[in-house]
């Protein structure tokens, strides 16, 4: 990749010409491409993520997994979202997993707090793993981190769910709370994966992700 | 004179023309011999080579479990997705049936303590029962009986006898004695018999019939008792 460029006292800017190296793309056409950008100064990607603070590079993570967790959350399949979700990342589904665990744990009810954490821990890193290598062995193509990804991210509407039934104490408001985290949780997993696996095996591959999500809303009711 | 072929002659660039087929030689990567082959995840996918159809079958097979067709439902294709899944699905009605059990004949509805053991005992006791057991009884016929049997087959079978359990258990939530006795029972039943009748061919022509119909019972027994002292347990509120 190399560009000149030029700074552009006036606007406080440079702008030049990136000539980007031939990209394959997603229809296996090569491409070059060339674009005429204008970098401000503020928002010069070209150097090194070292340097920048700590703050920016927290903003830059959060911003990143905000976007995921609203292609996966409000489930319309366009390409945009396929394109987004390409890029896994393991950190969102750890956030929720830490978020959903420590409410779980808090929470009054129950008099084994650390033993619930890491019973929640352990069920969200295991159940992903294995609902994933599931629909993996029966043939779907799904590329392992991705799945744990988004099965990860689907898990925020549960972690939504225990906020506030620690809050409400009214049992049958619980849960329908619940009830309708799940089915968002479900329905956003399986949206996602249901189109990745052949389709006399589509129910073998989602009724895992079924169970599992019914698990984690379960610990979330009860506790 | 070099021969290169029974045909000699020349073309018109000069080259000798032979009638010898072009022979393609083409590279694939051999895949690395394992050290352990069942210890890879390539090797399972063989497993899990079926549709939903089958796996309705097969449990439909299970339930009807005095017709011996489960290895007509099988062939040569055991799945362990069966095993898995449906061992699971019980580790969670256990857990969550178990407790609003409980919950249910619990006067004091308040104060009313979520046991968490319930999951750790009946992850052990279930996933035992689905794949240990059978793997030890497989391996025994296999290597010691010389079955014709795998230990897969065997795998499969106690996988989809569990099957049943699924129903049974999700009744014995109603919190009367007498009900979730006959439940068990029924459970026990039907799963007892899928296992005999279908593992019948082999110990009439090896003459073991003891050696495996005793093991089978008792494990099974023991499974529902497991369920009913400790799972389903009714503590009745005594009076003073």
């Amino acid at each position: 990749m190399e560009f000149e460029v030029q700074e552009n006292q006036a606007n406080n800017s440079i702008q030049g010409i990136i000539n980007l190296q031939p990209q394959v793309n997603q229809v296996n056409q090569v491409q070059v491409q060339q674009q005429e950008i204008q970098i401000k100064q503020t928002d010069i990607q070209v150097s090194s993520t070292l340097e920048e603070s700590v703050a920016v590079t927290l903003l830059r993570d959060l911003r990143q997994i905000g976007i995921k967790l609203r292609c996966v959350l409000v489930p319309t399949m366009s390409t945009d979202n396929a394109r987004e979700l390409r890029n896994w990342d393991l950190w969102g589904p750890l956030v929720f997993c830490l978020m959903l665990a420590l409410t779980l744990s808090l929470s009054g009810n129950n008099d084994d707090g650390p033993g619930i954490f890491a019973t929640i821990f352990v069920l969200i890193w295991v159940g992903s793993f294995v609902v994933t290598l599931n629909a993996q062995l029966l043939g779907g193509k799904v590329s392992f981190f991705q799945s744990v990804c988004v099965l990860g991210y689907c898990v925020f509407p549960i972690n939504l769910g225990a906020l506030f039934t620690l809050f409400f104490q009214f049992f049958y408001l619980k849960m329908f709370l619940v009830i309708g985290c799940f089915l968002w949780s479900t329905y956003s997993a399986v949206g996602f994966m249901k189109l990745l696996i052949p389709e006399q095996k589509r129910i073998l591959a989602l009724y895992p992700v079924i169970l599992f999500y019914l698990f984690l809303s379960w610990f979330a009711l009860i506790v | 004179m070099q021969n290169f072929g029974s045909n000699n002659d020349l073309d018109e660039k000069g080259h000798v023309m032979t009638d010898q087929p072009k022979i393609k030689v083409k590279f694939e990567p051999k895949p690395k011999p394992s050290t352990c082959p069942i210890c890879t995840v390539e090797y399972y996918q063989q497993f899990f080579d079926i549709e939903q159809r089958d796996v309705y079958m097969r449990i439909r097979c299970s339930l009807l479990s005095w017709k011996p067709e489960f290895y007509q439902c099988v062939g040569k294709n055991p799945d362990l997705w069966g095993p898995l899944w449906i061992s699971t699905t019980i580790i969670f009605i256990l857990f969550a049936g178990g407790n609003l059990s409980r919950f249910l004949l619990e006067e004091d509805k308040r104060h009313f303590k979520y046991e968490y053991n319930y999951m750790y005992v009946a992850v052990l006791i279930v996933y035992a029962m689905a794949f240990i057991i059978p793997i030890i009884l497989g391996v025994i016929m296999k290597y010691i009986l010389k079955s014709e049997l795998g230990v897969f087959e065997i795998v499969c079978m106690y996988g989809y006898s569990l099957s049943v359990y699924m129903f049974v258990l999700v009744l014995c939530i109603i919190p009367y004695n007498e009900a979730q006795w006959f439940f068990l029972m029924c459970g026990l039943a039907n799963s007892t018999i899928f296992l005999l009748v279908n593992l019948w061919d082999f110990m009439k022509k090896n003459k073991q019939t003891t050696l495996i119909a005793v093991p089978i019972i008792s494990f099974n027994l023991a499974l529902i008792l497991c369920f009913k002292f400790y799972f389903f347990r009714l503590i009745y509120a005594v009076d003073d």
